[in-house]
């Protein structure tokens, strides 16, 4: 086990060197370039000049890659040039307001994509199971924004009982959490339910259910104890992988309700050209990314002892 | 004219006289006339009451004390007020730290912390007297070492302010005592008051620099509101100061609330009563705020406005006949019409509105299209030309929807012109190098600062490239001309070498929009988006 932790930390690392490689070649290539995005698109030629060779730009771009690299690994992340302010203050809040909103949606697509995924699948092509089914497609199939557009024409501007932005300037108001909640948890606990179903339908066809059946153990005892905890395998997998969509993928539900976010953080760094903290949301992105597979691998160690991995053909 | 008083008490500068007998001739109009005193330090009541304007027309609502504003606003650190490069951050600041002067919604200079100004007859010397008793949120009194602190910084040869530039012709400083400081300039300049008003303009306290430089984490003020919250990207709040030198303010509470880049968000956040003020939406906007019975849609005009400009240096455009026939293919009307609503007014393609107080109006601009044929022909493109125009929707989409019905326009001439439109991130660092390119051009009170950055030889904005001695000669004239009518008269020549040398086709002037509730009263869009919150009360 710990020797399969550390090569998977080996490969974690390795991947997010290489992604830093790419960021700072995309972003940084081109100094010319970056000294306009920093110091403006009315500076003169001569301040630009200026700029570069203050901050080291004349240097070939490997040693700059090093150069900035060495930085960012001693937690120098540089400030944003929109915000005025310091990386390492805005990216933090931004992220703990996202995790506010993605916990929250994960807590409740979770356990209804379960319960759809659950109940659809043990009888596979029932009335139930068409049901799940279609409601799951159709509501995955709706984009963010349209869900987004829909749902604030009904709560906003028709009955106009919910709040249509949700900066929570003057503190945590749950009110605000809806909308944004509800649009994450539409067009993605469909998705998860299904996966839940796939995997149930399958489980339910095996024989060693068929045994327990013909045993005459409950339903309820099939289900929970026999044929849950082998269902569950494959929609960890996916179920993590919502993990890093959650966190830079509601970019579109952030923006749309203001709320402040790691989504609207990244988005309003692109929009302005804000190379420092471009590159400090795309590491902490893959850095989610990566960690949740790391995590989601090991979880699949646990719940399933016959896969063992980091071990050669034959060891076993 | 015994009715027009100066301000300091003083007497009035020798070209009032004639400024209202122009007036009282009907050569000039009220609003010109009332510009051109204030500038002179002609008081505003006394300029309106010599007009035949009535006062302000008496409120027929008392305004109500209290209560606490909600304002969508970009929240952006504020660390040296003279290095804020956009109206949001100052925005959030001009309620605390205060201006020189007052440039209201009409365009008007009215006195704020400086009470009088006196200029010489030459325009070189400006007596300024500063408003007795104005003290800082600290308790030290206001006084001309805060100025003087304040404008050298600006002028110091290190500043990186953008001050440094504007207030080049600033000579000196000369302090004469608490109250009174003369400003000795290189050269005429008429309208000092106005720029005194710019945003990187507000005073900062003597100590600035020495108790840290960082105005957010140190907010001192001579405004009647006080920074009590600050968090970039998220909120500011100002609290009501229980003294204020000035005019007693209505509002207990200003609230900006960042409300992101997504104009949607905003008018949500209206809808649901969670913001009360909107400065800026987009056209696209103005049908949903019309429906919300809780706002009410603010229009404001403002010159603001577009240049699909040809650089006459580069092939084809070296050739003034093909930029004629580009500009005689162009209808401005139709692209205002059809490109931006008609929320506008046609332009005529010389970079002066009409609500600028130098305007001179020259006969129309008339499309004709087969002149522009015949202009081709000559310059050797019988069968048509192909161009090319970058543009990068900077303002929105509506930039693009402008440049195609020009491309229609063109098509009908024989000008075949694609359009390579750029992600506004990769447009910024090429906007001035591009043979033909549509640029935003954003509001300045006057005229000639944007013919001095974009039309002059060697201007450090000059995208155009054009060059013409007999142009910055006749801009010379004008600026520093104190009669309005006479400035207008030299501007005809500076308007007529630019439209004459088609340099671009600059086909309206954008009016902006704003939304607010219907509780808020005293609210007016400002030509240069700054907010103006001392009448700004809640029914």
């Amino acid at each position: 086990m710990i020797r399969f932790l550390l090569a998977r930390l080996g490969e974690v690392v390795g991947v997010m060197l290489a992604v830093s490689f790419l960021v700072y070649l995309v972003l940084e290539h081109d100094a010319a370039s970056v000294a306009v995005k920093v110091i403006g698109q009315y500076s003169t030629e001569g301040q630009r000049a200026l700029w570069l060779s203050e901050n080291g730009y004349d240097a070939p771009f490997l040693v700059r890659y090093v150069t900035w690299l060495g930085r960012f690994v001693t937690g120098d992340w540089g400030s944003s040039t929109h915000f005025r302010e310091q990386v390492t203050v805005l990216l933090p809040q931004h992220l703990a307001r996202t995790g506010i909103l993605a916990g929250t949606a994960f807590a409740i697509i979770v356990p209804v994509a379960f319960l759809f995924g659950i109940v659809a699948g043990v009888r596979e092509g029932s009335w139930a199971d068409r049901v799940v089914s279609f409601i799951a497609v159709a509501t995955t199939s709706i984009p963010e924004f349209a869900s987004a557009v829909f749902l604030s024409a009904i709560f906003v501007f028709w009955l106009g009982i919910l709040p249509g932005a949700s900066t929570m300037t003057s503190g945590f108001e749950w009110q605000q959490l809806v909308l944004p909640c509800l649009v994450i948890v539409l067009y993605d606990f469909g998705y998860v339910a299904r996966m839940v179903r796939a995997a149930m339908a399958d489980v339910m066809a095996q024989p060693y259910i068929r045994t327990a059946l013909m045993k005459g153990a409950s339903p309820a005892r099939i289900v929970l104890r026999h044929a849950l905890r082998n269902a569950l395998v494959a929609p960890i997998t996916v179920i993590m992988l919502q993990i890093p969509w959650l966190i830079s993928g509601v970019l579109v539900t952030e923006v749309f309700f203001a709320y402040k976010g790691f989504g609207t953080l990244l988005y309003q760094a692109c929009l302005n050209s804000d190379v420092a903290l471009i590159e400090a949301c795309a590491m902490t992105s893959v850095f989610v990314i990566v960690s949740t597979q790391l995590i989601s691998d090991v979880l699949y160690t646990l719940l399933n002892p016959r896969i063992r991995f980091g071990l050669r053909r034959g060891e076993a | 004219m015994s009715i027009l008083r100066t301000t300091s008490g003083r007497p009035a500068h020798p070209e009032v006289a004639a400024v209202a007998d122009q007036l009282l001739k009907g050569a000039i109009d009220r609003r010109a006339f009332l510009r051109t005193v204030s500038l002179l330090g002609i008081s505003a009541a006394s300029a309106a009451a010599f007009a035949g304007l009535a006062g302000p027309a008496a409120a027929q609502e008392t305004p109500k004390q209290g209560g606490t504003l909600r304002y969508g606003a970009s929240i952006m650190e504020i660390n040296d007020p003279m290095m804020i490069t956009w109206t949001q951050p100052s925005n959030v600041a001009r309620n605390v730290i205060e201006f020189l002067t007052q440039v209201d919604e009409e365009n008007i200079t009215h006195p704020h912390l400086a009470a009088s100004w006196d200029p010489s007859a030459d325009l070189t010397t400006w007596k300024f007297k500063l408003q007795p008793n104005v003290k800082w949120s600290n308790g030290d009194a206001f006084t001309t070492e805060d100025v003087a602190f304040n404008i050298r910084r600006w002028i110091a040869p290190e500043s990186k302010s953008s001050n440094k530039s504007a207030f080049s012709a600033i000579k000196e400083v000369e302090v004469v005592n608490d109250l009174e400081f003369t400003l000795h300039l290189s050269r005429p300049t008429l309208a000092i008051p106005e720029m005194l008003f710019a945003y990187t303009c507000p005073m900062v306290h003597r100590k600035f620099i020495e108790q840290g430089g960082v105005w957010t984490k140190n907010p001192i003020g001579t405004g009647p509101y006080e920074l009590v919250e600050f968090a970039v990207g998220q909120k500011a709040t100002l609290k009501r100061k229980a003294a204020y030198w000035g005019t007693k303010v209505h509002l207990d509470e200003i609230r900006f609330i960042d409300l992101g880049t997504d104009v949607t968000a905003s008018i949500q956040a209206l809808a649901s009563g969670q913001v009360d003020i909107v400065p800026s939406i987009n056209t696209t906007d103005i049908d949903v705020v019309k429906r919300l019975p809780n706002a009410t849609l603010l229009v404001g005009h403002a010159a603001q406005t577009i240049c699909i400009r040809m650089q006459v240096t580069q092939k084809p455009f070296d050739d003034l006949r093909v930029r004629q026939a580009v500009v005689l293919a162009a209808d401005n009307q139709k692209i205002l019409e059809l490109g931006y609503r008609g929320l506008g007014m046609a332009a005529e393609n010389h970079h002066v509105a009409p609500f600028q107080p130098e305007y001179f109006k020259l006969p129309p601009v008339k499309r004709d299209v087969a002149k522009a044929k015949a202009l081709l022909a000559e310059a050797g493109y019988k069968d048509g030309i192909d161009l090319s125009l970058v543009l990068g929707n900077t303002q929105g989409r509506w930039e693009q929807d402008c440049a195609q019905i020009l491309q229609q326009q063109l098509a009908e001439a024989g000008i075949r012109m694609k359009l390579d439109v750029k992600p506004s991130s990769e447009f910024w660092p090429i906007w001035d190098k591009v043979p033909f390119g549509l640029t935003f051009w954003a509001h300045r009170p006057l005229a000639v600062m944007t013919l001095d950055l974009a039309y002059r030889g060697g201007g450090a904005w000059n995208e155009s490239r054009f060059a013409s001695a007999e142009f910055d000669a006749a801009l010379n004239k004008a600026t520093g001309i104190v009669d309005p009518k006479q400035r207008a008269q030299a501007m005809e020549a500076v308007e007529r070498i630019l439209q004459d040398a088609a340099v671009m086709v600059q086909p309206f002037w954008a009016d902006r929009f704003g939304a607010m509730s219907t509780k808020v009263r005293g609210f007016r869009l400002h030509p240069a988006t700054y907010n103006l919150l001392g009448n700004v009360w809640l029914a």
